[in-house]
């Protein structure tokens, strides 16, 4: 392979798990011909519907799965190459020393519309506050989480009914289309990448805050509710704890939710149903916890 | 029930009723979020709780192990 034809980097390193990152992975490789740098895909969180390796595989690019944080840490300083990170989706955190190398440059995808909504789960607390857009953001990886210079951004609207995983995989989407978009720039070390407006009050979310501490009262609203149970599904991801409430004086975890037509509604062991403004029920499906 | 199956599944991802191999996922018939989707409608309309440890790629990796592991999950 000859070396830089554009490129300012003689090294790719994809970092990350699930769809996204499938996505940029493949993307990357795909251009590495083009560019004249090298490929290579590190798992520090592994996926059980992960098609990296099966990507790494078939396009002959070096595979290392790596889930100590230290062992990457170190890994990740002893880089001499000039070397591009892509965090795609991807949680850890990396190390102020590795910031302060000249010869690394980090970026990172972002599921929200930096400044705002910086830290874990976004999609969750988007939902939870009733926000009608969110997006996500591309950035340059600096010393403090979620605070670099914005590379790129696109916007996506959130519907009344949507859940957690179907915006976490439309910010998926949009972060493989932006990624393309910005690449060739990125690659070549001239993005406009524009520096962020950060209010020092700015919240930043933790990966064990959970909306309303995971509570409800039968006396919230249905609406309420209903986007509290929407902002914590993730499918069967247990990123966070059942969402409880008590229901006849006892404790309970909600199993289900759906919102339903009138005409649907069947009484059942196990369900109740709350009227929403619209005039649809909000059907809950539950077990007691307290035997 | 294969029936019903089938048209969950052909709500979610036509391709994978025509699918004759044995890993839906790598072969990028299905991903994660079609398989979040899946569960969840069949949860709703059978009535079962597809718990996370079932929620694998060997279950999902064809139209039969989907079928295999409803029908196990109703009959428990």
């Amino acid at each position: 392979m000859q070396k830089n034809h554009g490129s300012a980097f003689d090294r790719v390193i994809v970092i990350g798990y699930g769809k996204v990152t499938g996505e940029v992975l493949r993307f990357v490789c795909g251009r590495q011909e083009e560019y004249g740098y090298r490929t290579e895909f590190i798992e520090h969180e592994v996926h059980p519907f992960s098609v990296t390796e099966k990507i790494c595989s078939e396009n002959h690019i070096p595979f290392a799965r790596i889930t100590d944080k230290q062992e990457l840490a170190g890994i990740f300083l002893q880089i001499e190459e000039k070397t591009l990170i892509v965090s795609a989706s991807n949680n850890f955190i990396f190390p102020g020393a590795l910031m302060e190398k000249e010869n690394i440059t980090v970026i990172n995808f972002h599921n929200a519309l930096l400044p705002d909504y910086a830290g874990r789960n976004a999609p969750t607390w988007v939902i939870y506050n009733g926000e009608e857009e969110t997006g996500i953001t591309w950035h340059y990886v600096t010393g403090g989480v979620d605070e670099g210079d914005i590379i790129i951004q696109k916007h996506c609207g959130i519907g009344p009914d949507t859940k957690a995983y179907e915006l976490t995989e439309r910010l998926m989407d949009l972060a493989s289309e932006a990624f393309r978009e910005c690449f060739g720039d990125v690659i070549k070390e001239c993005a406009a990448a524009r520096p962020q407006s950060l209010d020092p009050a700015r919240r930043m979310f933790r990966s064990r805050e959970v909306p309303a501490g995971g509570v409800f009262a039968m006396t919230d609203t249905p609406e309420h509710i209903y986007r509290l149970l929407r902002s914590v599904d993730y499918g069967k991801n247990d990123i966070f704890p059942p969402i409880c409430t008590q229901i006849d004086g006892r404790k309970a975890e909600i199993l289900r939710y759906r919102r339903i037509s009138p005409d649907r509604r069947r009484d059942e062991e196990g369900t109740v149903c709350l009227p929403l403004a619209d005039g649809d029920l909000l059907k809950l499906k539950y077990r007691y916890t307290d035997q | 029930m294969e029936e019903k199956i089938l048209a969950i599944l052909e709500e979610h991802c036509e391709e994978a009723l025509q699918y004759t191999g044995d890993n839906m996922m790598e072969d990028g018939v299905i991903d994660s979020f079609t398989v979040i989707n899946l569960v969840s409608d069949l949860e709703d309309e059978f009535d079962i709780e597809i718990d996370a440890k079932y929620v694998v790629a060997e279950n999902f990796k064809n139209k039969e192990a989907i079928i295999a592991l409803v029908r196990r999950l109703v009959e428990e």
